[in-house]
């Protein structure tokens, strides 16, 4: 028993407690070796799969295999896992924020499960996002194996994620941007370098099993100046699809929701649909792997208008299963109709200006694949990395760096929040480390309560008073009933302060004439936001703490000062 | 030395359940033991001086706390002891033989003193009525005295102090204090019992020293009941 103790506390080994760092980052590595397993898996899975369907691609009913995927993974994800749907990343970056990184273990299969219906049968969504929440919860869920506290945590929360991108991708730097940009939010070395630890070893597993490839073959560019200018038709153009893609995704969302049908049904409907747009336009089945190479290869061959097209398909196809209950990410999606994109420009320079020795149309897909990134995360790094290490083409940086950059400008100024934060922000719950709604968010009533309050009865005479505002410290005092204790009201000094200097009231006034009732109170198990909100709204110093009609104690404005000073100090510090 | 988590709120003053919160977020360094959560004292002065966080060791924080309550009139009167028969025809010369009395004091605190309770004197006077004046510094002597002291001195002929109730004075409680604090203190309980026709009525018959200190200590205890309740 002592030995297994001893085991689950690596905090008090003498070589940790010597730095707990080196502890962060044994555990990153393993961390990053099972998110990099569980990549694997998930890949492997969607082989297979896809293998097996094979076959069945030719028959009429073909279309309605999305259908049946989807209407199984939400039906896994509703009735026998019991996890909400949606792709999951809003729910790891709020854990993050507010629960120290808390994550349920099942979440680390569940999501690769369904995902793999999902896309196995052919519905357009990403196994990127299910193998981040599945790297996510092993990182959490070590963790707290471990009886790690809540920071360290969260830097596992983050090795994870940085582990599956890394691994599934084979980047090890798009891993580590994208976890620190998206999933922690704060760049501070005691995150960065736990993170790069796993990134590394997810890398590494994925090499180890199934070879060190880049997963879109290296292609190079003579880039002229020219060249460089035109990318920015493209991030106008890709910045148009990441907000059609965005408003599609909602507006899908919000009529699939109208649809008076079991969750299940709805996938279905999606699923469906997607099958009837895939059995003529192919490219919007599955994650799409296999024909973003090929569009970046410049092996699609479609003319203009089928390739504009299919832009549009596949965007819808992905509203139409994610938003109607299918499982997934957004990630693949958004390289396909990247490239698709970037292939839709070349198509239409090289109409308006065929005199112009344009580079090919890979280039493009290149570029536009990095735009939608860039523009649908709201994440600028993570699609500038990602593209330069997927394709190894780092002489495109110059016009990469240039369309990530305008398209998430543009993006930004129409869809301010991202496509992972959308939710969090409008729930309110978007909580970035530093900023004044984590503070009060990590602040709790109990820590704000001053409880040195002198408390009266209704019933008291001014006289008597008098002699326990000589006595108290505070302004403020409590009025209780004398049988029962409840909290009636409250006595500010300002009310007596008229009745002071008159001795013949001090005898004729009872404090229950004198005392406030309808006074605003807060419970303990409040949130400090709302507090300190009311206090705004109702101009108010000082507000009463009551549990179960009892007074417990008073919260001020100095004292939330003090703590908020000491909260901000000890968060904010840039180490 | 290891401190408990109490220890470690008292020396940041902060509530404990806020240490709680930060050693479980892993903002404080802390070793969990059999004995809950310990934090290395100079590890959490290292990490409050990096934070910028106010810190004092938990034992000069108890020591802080225990202050000494202001003196009593008792005591301080002790220490100044009775004068008789003051002589003095105005305020001024008045003063300055009751201070060159007061046997316990050197010379040049003596001239400061002199000079300090005639600059309060002609700011307003500091008789207080009923033919009583409690002349005193207007800044505490800080440097000069340890404890209060106040003098009682007898006049042998009422003396004109502009009082506010124009009568003369016959009595001077010379009050001199090394804190505000402690100057407030005793000129609440001077008044106090000055505003008792019956003691000013006593002092009307130039008591004895024992049998004026049992009248004070008498006052005294009534204080004394009144804190309690």
């Amino acid at each position: 028993m002592r030995i297994l103790r001893y085991w689950r506390y690596p905090g008090n080994w003498p070589i940790f407690r010597f730095d707990d760092r080196l502890l962060l980052i044994l555990m990153a590595a393993i961390v990053g070796i099972f998110s990099g397993l569980s990549s694997v898996v998930l890949n492997r899975s969607l082989l297979i799969m896809s293998d097996w369907l094979h076959h069945y691609r030719h028959f009429w009913w073909f279309f309605a295999l999305p259908a049946a995927g989807a209407a199984l993974s939400s039906l896994f994800l509703e009735k026998v896992v019991k996890e909400g749907a949606g792709h999951g990343v809003p729910e790891v970056i709020y854990s993050v924020s507010r629960y120290g990184g808390l994550l349920r273990l099942r979440s680390s299969v569940t999501r690769l499960i369904s995902s793999c219906l999902t896309i196995g049968s052919g519905g357009s969504a990403g196994p990127e996002a299910p193998v981040v929440i599945s790297g996510a919860a092993i990182g959490s869920n070590i963790a707290k194996y471990f009886s790690l506290n809540d920071r360290q945590r969260v830097a596992l929360v983050g090795c994870g994620a940085a582990g599956a991108i890394s691994s599934i991708f084979n980047a090890p730097i798009a891993g580590m941007v994208f976890a620190v940009e998206v999933i922690v939010g704060e760049w501070k070395s005691v995150n960065i370098v736990p993170i790069a630890i796993a990134s590394v070893a997810g890398a590494e597993i994925c090499r180890l099993l199934q070879g060190n490839q880049i997963p879109f073959g290296h292609h190079v560019f003579k880039i002229d100046f020219l060249n460089i200018v035109a990318c920015l038709g493209l991030a106008v153009l890709s910045a148009v699809a990441t907000i059609l893609q965005t408003r599609m995704l909602r507006s899908m969302h919000t009529i699939s929701h109208k649809v008076p049908a079991p969750m299940w049904a709805r996938a279905a409907i999606g699923g469906c649909m997607v099958g009837i747009i895939g059995l003529y336009l192919p490219v919007v089945l599955g994650e799409g792997y296999h024909w973003t190479e090929i569009l970046i290869e410049g092996r699609y061959g479609q003319i203009l208008t089928i390739v504009a097209l299919a832009s549009f398909a596949k965007i819808a196809a992905t509203a139409l299963t994610l938003g109607w209950g299918g499982s997934g990410g957004i990630f693949a999606p958004c390289l396909v109709i990247g490239s698709l994109v970037g292939v839709t420009y070349h198509h239409l320079l090289v109409l308006f200006w065929p005199s112009i020795s344009w580079v090919n149309e890979g280039y493009y897909a290149l570029l536009g694949m990095a735009g939608l990134i860039s523009g649908m995360l709201q994440a600028p790094l993570t699609g500038i990395f990602l593209i330069v290490e997927i394709t190894g083409g780092w002489e495109v940086i110059v016009p990469l760096i240039i369309v990530s950059v305008v398209t998430t400008t543009i993006c930004h100024y129409f869809e301010p929040a991202s496509y992972y934060l959308k939710d969090l922000v409008d729930h309110g719950h978007l909580l970035r480390p530093g900023t004044d709604e984590r503070i009060l968010s990590d602040l709790n009533v109990s820590e704000l309560i001053e409880k040195d309050c002198v408390t009266v009865h209704p019933s008291m005479l001014l006289r008597n008073f008098i002699d326990i505002i000589k006595q108290s410290h505070r302004n403020y005092f409590p009025v209780e009933d004398e049988k029962t204790g409840d909290f009636l009201g409250i006595v500010h000094l300002d009310d007596v302060r008229p009745y002071l200097f008159d001795p013949v009231m001090y005898d004729t006034v009872l404090l229950g004439q004198i005392m406030r009732t309808q006074v605003e109170v807060v419970h303990p198990d409040d949130d400090v936001l709302d507090v300190v909100r009311k206090m705004d709204i109702k101009g108010l110093y000082s507000i009463p703490v009551v549990v179960n009609h009892r007074f417990i104690g008073l919260i001020s404005k100095a004292t939330i000062l003090d703590q908020y000073r000491k909260e901000l100090m000890v968060q904010c510090h840039l180490l | 030395m290891k401190l408990t988590i109490n220890e470690v709120a008292q020396s940041l003053r902060v509530p404990v359940s806020t240490v709680d919160r930060w050693i479980r977020q892993g903002r404080i360094p802390a070793q969990r033991t059999d004995r809950g959560y310990l934090v290395d004292e100079s590890t959490l002065e290292k990490w409050a001086k990096m934070y910028k966080l106010p810190f004092s060791s938990p034992n000069n924080v108890n020591t802080a706390k225990q202050q000494t309550p202001p003196d009593n009139l008792l005591p301080a009167m002790k220490r100044g002891g009775l004068l008789y028969n003051i002589k003095g025809d105005d305020r001024e010369t008045a003063l300055k033989n009751a201070v060159d009395h007061i046997h316990f004091l050197s010379g040049n605190i003596k001239d400061a003193m002199y000079q300090g309770l005639l600059e309060r004197e002609h700011l307003t006077s500091t008789g207080v009525g009923k033919g009583v004046a409690i002349p005193h510094p207007r800044t505490p002597l800080k440097d000069l005295i340890s404890n209060a002291i106040i003098a009682t001195c007898f006049l042998a002929a009422p003396v004109d102090f502009h009082a506010i109730d124009g009568r003369p004075v016959f009595v001077m409680f010379i009050l001199l204090s090394p804190s505000t604090k402690t100057h407030l203190h005793l000129l609440s309980r001077l008044s106090f019992c000055i505003r008792e026709n019956s003691f000013v009525d006593f002092l009307k018959t130039t008591p004895d020293s024992t049998t004026f200190f049992s009248k004070i200590a008498d006052f005294e205890n009534r204080f004394a009941i009144g804190d309690r309740n």
